[in-house]
């Protein structure tokens, strides 16, 4: 069981791994892209395409990863004040609505890139980027990933509340 | 904007129409012959039978977005510009405007009595999709620029504003071309991140204080001597009207592409005469030599994306060829009369 | 009422419930947006969400969120913005709360170099949050510090909001800019005024240094010390300003200006290294897609919202107002305030504004003037418990000891005053005109 659950998060986690190195091309890129037309009046369509192309691997693929590091927000001033129990129904909660959340968006996006697919769209400016159904496909793996870390919380805190009901 | 309403499949419709364009622009969303002008004639031409919902951009969904809504019946229509859609149909920029192509009494005999409008119908058939002209801009300008331009070698390592395939014309003569979302046109030219920008005429122009950054307003737009709102339309819902619906909705279209013409004509001597005495602006044509330059790259540049895409190749060949028969009796008939 | 608009209520009362009870906000918006959206519609309405979701992540201003974090982090993680914190701190000696002031100096330059409230709400709060705390102010002050001076960047040119405003009013975005300056100003004036009270009345809630440690300050090492931990991340402000000002970069971009300034500070402080380097990825990461999380997840919900005939609700309000323009005035201001409970501001702009506009052009209404107190009036939705932006932000970047409670209560003092500066702007019009028409704008 353990095993699979390791794995499972080691997908999330390396999904997470590929959007931190968007976050590091994305600085040096747009940085490089203003001091190149400032100091030689230097600008292709294509390397200003990327910089907002960049955005959606890091939101997408970053909401599963932020999940499994507990940074999303949530509201604890009455949470805190809950039994274990009750906290753990509620984190239980919250993780299986995350699975439903992230699958039926990761289901609604399938068709809307599979259209772009189908066209073969790519940037309308000249020179900009080409399969733009690749950026798009970001929305479907990004939700997917999230649903995945909803299944993998939602299983550890069935295993967390199953265990305090044993006894010691 | 009004609360979205089921569809309904009795006698009467209720459609709706997503607008490429933002909340409160004149001409591109309301004002005469615009878009919920054209809602408004065919609710009043159909007694009510068709409702047409408007939803300028960002109300149900982003700027962009209308062609693939469309496509997948999410809703029946949609108001943009053809070349919007370049990268999924490279053939639809042909719709709107070709650069050095034809003025817009030239683009309406291709459309509607050359074979414009079937050619688009072709294009867009296998997608599901059918399109209407349903307003023009006019020819546009230009633009705005910081600093004249003089020469070709002016336009080398110039920063402009411009987007599709213009903008490929002006970077092949060294310009580099910076791609900004309309909000942000006025503060880079205002500080000088960009040297030049392009938008539409002088009335939007004006509204979007452009004069305010730069002082050379470049007129008549060689990339852009005309500019057609296409009223892109579900085929299958298109095919569910009665055909009484039908003739309505394009006399509908038709009467918001001359009136939006008209009131476009109209706004813009106002705007440009305000600009010029009481902003100083200095409005000019490029020299010619630079617009000869431009003409000859243009031409390379639009072969080459014929060259590209069997579907392009037969709407650019069909354009054009139309173009010169038009050409030769444009020349002796409105060019000769401009210059009495 | 119809069945579709008691589902959307229904909706509202169905978020609040699940966030209040502690289930991620994000997903909270989402379910309670696609249930009732469902119930009321079917699956029409929601074929429509992978085109919003994608204009979301595809949206060339939002970049500068993740540049801005990485800016912030970078600085957190190399300690700089600690040191420079207590530097200030040292300088301000006996006066009660200077650290809040100097926080409220530093979102003003934050402000005018970005627009997006998210990316400067979580830059100030990694920057200062800790070090405030460490000092012993109150976790609701610093809280509450923290929301109001990062949200100034909203009204601060440049701002995404005016932006957006100038299309809808159909005033040029500059003459918008040049007209949300002096009241952006005056806001932060009324929040330094009142952090002077506060430290005067209330010095325990924003202790200045102990006395003892202020002794020991030597006046030389002092003046070092801000040369050397102020200066430098000054100039990284000053940098992305001066980059905007001074022609190089336009507003989005300039962010990266900040970024890759952060990463020549660490370098010069000799803290670069791998791990720094690791670790600001990481924190740059979780923080931006927990911004995101959020604004994507609101995307079911306010198309719910629309679908289900929210704004012919707020619409029918609006016709049972009178009182004429005033009337209509104070009503627009209460309902944005109302709705900046539970809906997103773009949400609103688009909602509220292009449906009453109508009636304000016929009372002749000034647009600049009008605009700009709808920026302010937004900027206080962004405070606004239970559901603000800049208080769900903040929360995601705060420290564990701080609570939901300490933000909603540290937030509210700040609400007062923005209602105070909503007043002044109300009753005194050319605050926002005046700029325009002198400079020419
Ligand atoms: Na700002
Ligand atoms: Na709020």
């Amino acid at each position: 069981m353990s095993v699979v659950l390791k794995s499972l998060e080691r997908a999330v986690l390396a999904l997470g791994w590929i959007a931190r190195a968007c976050v590091l091309v994305l600085v040096l890129l747009v940085a490089c892209n203003v001091l190149l037309r400032y100091v030689f009046s230097w600008s292709p369509v294509g390397l200003q395409e990327l910089e907002w192309h960049l955005i959606s691997p890091i939101a997408l693929l970053g909401m599963a990863y932020a999940v499994h590091h507990r940074a999303d927000v949530r509201v604890d001033f009455l949470h805190e004040r809950m039994s274990r129990r009750a906290q753990a129904l509620v984190d239980l909660l919250g993780a299986m609505l995350t699975l439903g959340v992230g699958a039926l968006i990761a289901w609604l996006s399938w068709p809307y890139v599979m259209q772009s697919y189908a066209m073969g769209e790519g940037s309308p400016d000249p020179g900009g980027l080409p399969y733009r159904y690749g950026l798009k496909a970001f929305l479907v793996l990004g939700f997917a990933a999230l649903a995945l870390q909803g299944l993998l919380d939602a299983v550890r805190t069935v295993m967390r509340l199953a265990q305090e009901r044993a006894p010691a | 904007a009004p609360a979205l309403v089921r569809a309904r499949s009795r006698s009467a419709f209720t459609w709706r129409m997503t607008n490429a364009y933002g909340p409160g622009s004149p001409f591109y969303v309301q004002g005469p012959g615009s878009p919920t002008d054209f809602c408004k004639k065919v609710e009043e031409m159909s007694g009510g039978r068709l409702k047409i919902q408007h939803f300028a951009a960002g109300e149900l969904i982003p700027a962009l977005e209308g062609f693939d809504a469309v496509a997948k019946g999410m809703v029946e229509m949609n108001a943009a510009n053809a070349y919007f859609w370049a990268g999924k149909v490279p053939a639809a920029q042909y719709f709107t405007t070709v650069p050095f192509g034809m003025n817009t009494q030239g683009m309406n005999a291709w459309l509607y009595h050359g074979d414009g409008l079937k050619l688009w119908h072709e294009l867009y058939a296998p997608l599901g999709l059918i399109a209407f002209p349903m307003g023009n801009t006019g020819v546009q300008m230009t633009g705005w620029f910081r600093k004249p331009i003089n020469s070709v070698a002016d336009l080398n390592g110039l920063k402009m504003r411009i987007p599709g395939l213009a903008g490929k014309v002006y970077a092949s003569l060294g310009v580099a071309v910076r791609l900004l979302p309309g909000g942000e046109i006025f503060p880079a030219l205002e500080r000088g991140v960009i040297d030049a920008a392009e938008f539409v005429g002088p009335f939007q122009d004006r509204r979007l204080g452009l004069h305010r950054a730069a002082k050379f307003y470049y007129t008549t737009g060689w990339h852009e001597p005309t500019n057609v709102t296409e009223l892109l339309i579900n085929k299958k819902a298109w095919d569910s009207l009665p055909k009484d619906l039908q003739a309505i909705v394009q006399a509908a279209a038709q009467a918001c592409n001359n009136e939006s013409l008209a009131w476009c004509e109209a706004v813009n001597a106002d705007a440009l005469a305000d600009l010029v005495a009481n902003h100083g602006v200095r409005a000019a044509p490029l020299p010619p030599d630079v617009v000869a330059r431009l003409k000859e790259v243009t031409a390379d540049t639009l072969e080459a994306g014929a060259k590209a895409d069997p579907a392009t190749r037969k709407v650019h060949d069909a354009f054009m060829a139309f173009r010169k028969k038009h050409e030769s009796w444009a020349a002796v008939s409105e060019k000769t009369f401009l210059f009495l | 009422m119809s069945l579709n608009e008691w589902l959307a209520i229904g909706m509202i009362a169905g978020f609040l419930a699940l966030m209040m009870i502690g289930v991620p906000v994000a997903i909270a918006l989402a379910v309670s947006g696609f249930a009732a959206g469902y119930m009321g519609f079917g699956s029409m309405l929601f074929a429509l969400l992978p085109a919003r979701l994608y204009g979301v992540v595809t949206n060339y201003t939002m970049m500068a969120i993740p540049l801005f974090v990485f800016m912030g982090v970078m600085l957190e993680k190399s300690r700089v913005a600690e040191d420079m914190l207590d530097t200030i701190g040292r300088a301000m000696g006996g006066l009660n709360g200077g650290m809040g002031i100097a926080i409220i100096l530093v979102g003003v330059l934050m402000g005018a170099s970005t627009g997006i409230v998210g990316a400067t709400v979580v830059t100030v709060a990694m920057l200062t949050l800790p070090t405030l705390l460490r000092r012993g102010y109150a976790p609701t002050v610093a809280c509450g510090t923290i929301c109001a001076s990062g949200t100034l960047g909203q009204i601060i040119p440049p701002s995404l909001v005016l932006i957006l405003l100038s299309e809808i009013v159909g005033e040029s975005v500059g003459t918008l800019f040049a007209a949300a300056f002096l009241p952006g100003l005056m806001l932060a004036t009324v929040y330094v005024i009142y952090l002077l009270l506060l430290g005067w009345r209330r010095p325990h809630l924003a202790p200045a240094l102990p006395a003892e440690e202020r002794e020991r300050i030597d006046r030389r090492t002092l003046g070092r010390d801000l040369l050397r931990t102020v200066v430098p991340p000054l100039l990284l402000v000053v940098a992305v300003l001066g980059s905007i000002v001074g022609g190089i970069a336009a507003p989005t971009e300039a962010a990266s200006m900040g970024a890759l300034g952060s990463v020549l500070i660490a370098l010069w402080a000799r803290r670069l290294n791998a791990t720094l380097l690791r670790e600001t990825l990481h924190g740059t990461l979780t923080i931006t897609a927990m911004v995101f999380f959020i604004l994507l997840c609101a995307q079911p919900f306010a198309l719910a919202f629309r679908g289900l005939g929210g704004e012919a609700m707020v619409h029918s309000l609006f016709e049972a107002v009178p009182g004429g323009e005033m009337g209509a005035l104070l009503f627009l201001m209460a309902l944005l305030f109302v709705l900046g409970f539970f809906l997103e501001w773009i949400e609103i702009s688009y909602i509220a504004l292009p449906m009453f506009l109508p009636v304000f052009q016929a009372y002749g209404t000034d647009m600049v003037w009008l605009a700009t107190l709808v920026a302010m009036n937004l900027q206080m939705s962004f405070l606004t418990p239970p559901f603000g932006w800049a208080l769900f932000f903040l929360k995601g970047v705060a420290p564990p000891g701080v609570t939901t409670r300490h933000i909603y209560l540290g937030a509210l003092p700040f609400v007062g005053l923005q209602i105070v500066a909503l007043g002044l702007l109300f009753a005194f019009p050319q605050v926002a005109t005046w700029l325009p028409k002198a400079i020419g704008w």
